[in-house]
């Protein structure tokens, strides 16, 4: 019985301590997101230019960023850039994981788009629509439904990943609970505190993805309304 | 003329879908294309909304270069409606919406003045209580119809329809084929590729037979249909009436 108090009351401290530094793991993958979200629509329809520079362009910009392992490039953005251009840890590891999780997002984006039958583009144009207008009223609202659930994956991604910034001494999730198991040695129950608090996070967030899933649903067209 | 097709022709890789084609449609005319399936009607109907590419010719619309490749080849597109085979609707949409945003976008008309517009277009072809559904919820012909009052919405010189009766069920093509009628009856010019055969005998004012890319015979229906002068297009007949 004391064994059990005490573990409880040793795991709620513990709670209670790492709780403190969700807020950063929060504010660093949305704003990490937001910023691949920007940049994931920008590099999906460059993809489709009909002209050939642009589209090598953003190929390039997607294969190399896909092509390097993340951890690799918050290194290279705090330790390289930041030492050029003076980018606190904050700044550097927002960008490394955004600019990252852009090129996924460019991907999705791109086959959301590629998805949408031609038929489409062709009503739209014989009505008069240029490229941007038909991209704009035609094809993204509906590809909006397409991406969602891949999008929204990528956010979960993007949560989980932003635990690697702890490593360049940022303190959110991940680096507190590596602060907490080094001075109490309590690495069991740290890290399973750690390990229920992303799960908390993410599970909340799977929930708001089904929510959204329904809200942009359409009677008789992709997914059905409940 | 409104229409001014020069001798075009159009290739995709080895396959010549249209050899130096020329037509010539009067304002307020019916001209129904006929033919065999890849005889290039369809392409033809594409090229003069420049939704296919041309090699040589030209096509004119209403003093109108029709050019793919012309910068401003939307502001031409808006003047010619179409209509497609499978209805292409915008399913995101509803009715009313499927009919108003290019206006709003492309003619720039306010949402109030698209809205009339609109309705009364939609009670033109007989579906001004189904203004609120959603494409998915629409039968084919009522699909085919929203797309009608869609095109006919920005007020095009011009209708092409493409094969627009082919994707529905028999019972359906009739009330399609009936607001066409009454189009054509209202003096609109209308470029017409089907197979109701019944249909251009009863409202063309001239048919056009296309067979391998090249206009075999055209004529007033009484003529073409009825004693047609080449060996292709009475083959072409025996087997369709």
């Amino acid at each position: 019985m004391d064994w059990l108090v005490s573990q409880i009351s040793s795991l709620s401290k513990i709670f209670f301590y790492l709780i403190q530094t969700v807020h950063w793991t929060i504010l660093i993958s949305v704003l990490a997101y937001l910023i691949a979200l920007a940049l994931g629509l920008t590099f999906g329809i460059l993809r489709l230019s009909p002209r050939r520079p642009v589209r090598w362009f953003a190929s390039v910009y997607v294969n190399v960023l896909r092509g390097v392992p993340l951890l690799v490039l918050i290194f290279f953005f705090y330790f390289g850039l930041g030492k050029v251009v003076n980018m606190d840890r904050f700044v550097a590891g927002v960008l490394a994981v955004g600019i990252c999780y852009g090129a996924y997002l460019a991907e999705i984006f791109r086959s959301g788009i590629q998805a949408i039958d031609y038929g489409q583009h062709e009503a739209a144009m014989s009505l008069g629509m240029t490229r941007w207008q038909t991209l704009r009223h035609i094809i993204l609202p509906q590809s909006v439904r397409i991406v969602v659930p891949p999008a929204a994956n990528e956010f979960i991604s993007c949560l989980k990943d932003s635990s690697l910034v702890s490593i360049i001494g940022l303190r959110e999730l991940t680096r507190a609970g590596r602060e907490y198991s080094s001075q109490y040695f309590l690495d069991f129950q740290t890290w399973l505190m750690v390990g229920l608090i992303y799960l908390m996070l993410t599970f909340t967030l799977t929930r708001v993805v089904k929510w959204l899933e329904r809200r942009v649903a359409v009677h008789g067209y992709g997914v059905e309304k409940r | 003329m409104i229409v001014q097709v020069k001798d075009i022709s159009c290739r995709f890789g080895d396959i010549t879908a249209l050899d130096a084609v020329s037509l010539d449609v009067a304002k307020g005319d019916v001209v129904c294309i006929i033919g065999p399936s890849g005889s290039g009607k369809s392409t033809l109907l594409r090229c003069l909304n420049a939704l296919e590419d041309i090699e040589s010719g030209e096509i004119i619309i209403d003093g109108m270069n029709v050019d793919r490749r012309h910068r401003q080849i939307h502001q031409i597109r808006l003047e010619i409606g179409m209509v497609f085979q499978h209805f292409n609707l915008f399913p995101h949409l509803n009715v009313l919406r499927n009919v108003n945003l290019a206006q709003q976008v492309v003619r720039n008309r306010g949402k109030a003045e698209a809205t009339q517009i609109s309705l009364e277009l939609l009670a033109k072809v007989g579906l001004a209580d189904k203004m609120d559904q959603y494409p998915g919820q629409l039968s084919g012909g009522q699909k085919q119809r929203v797309a009608i009052a869609r095109a006919l919405a920005m007020n095009p010189k011009v209708m092409l329809f493409d094969e627009a009766t082919s994707a529905l069920d028999p019972e359906m093509i009739g009330e399609v084929l009936e607001v066409m009628r009454r189009l054509a009856s209202e003096g609109m010019t209308m470029l017409v590729v089907t197979h109701e055969i019944g249909f251009a005998r009863e409202v063309a004012d001239r048919i056009v037979f296309l067979d391998n890319g090249k206009i075999i015979e055209s004529g007033p229906p009484a003529d073409l249909l009825v004693n047609p002068q080449q060996t292709r297009t009475k083959e072409f007949l025996a087997k369709v009436l």
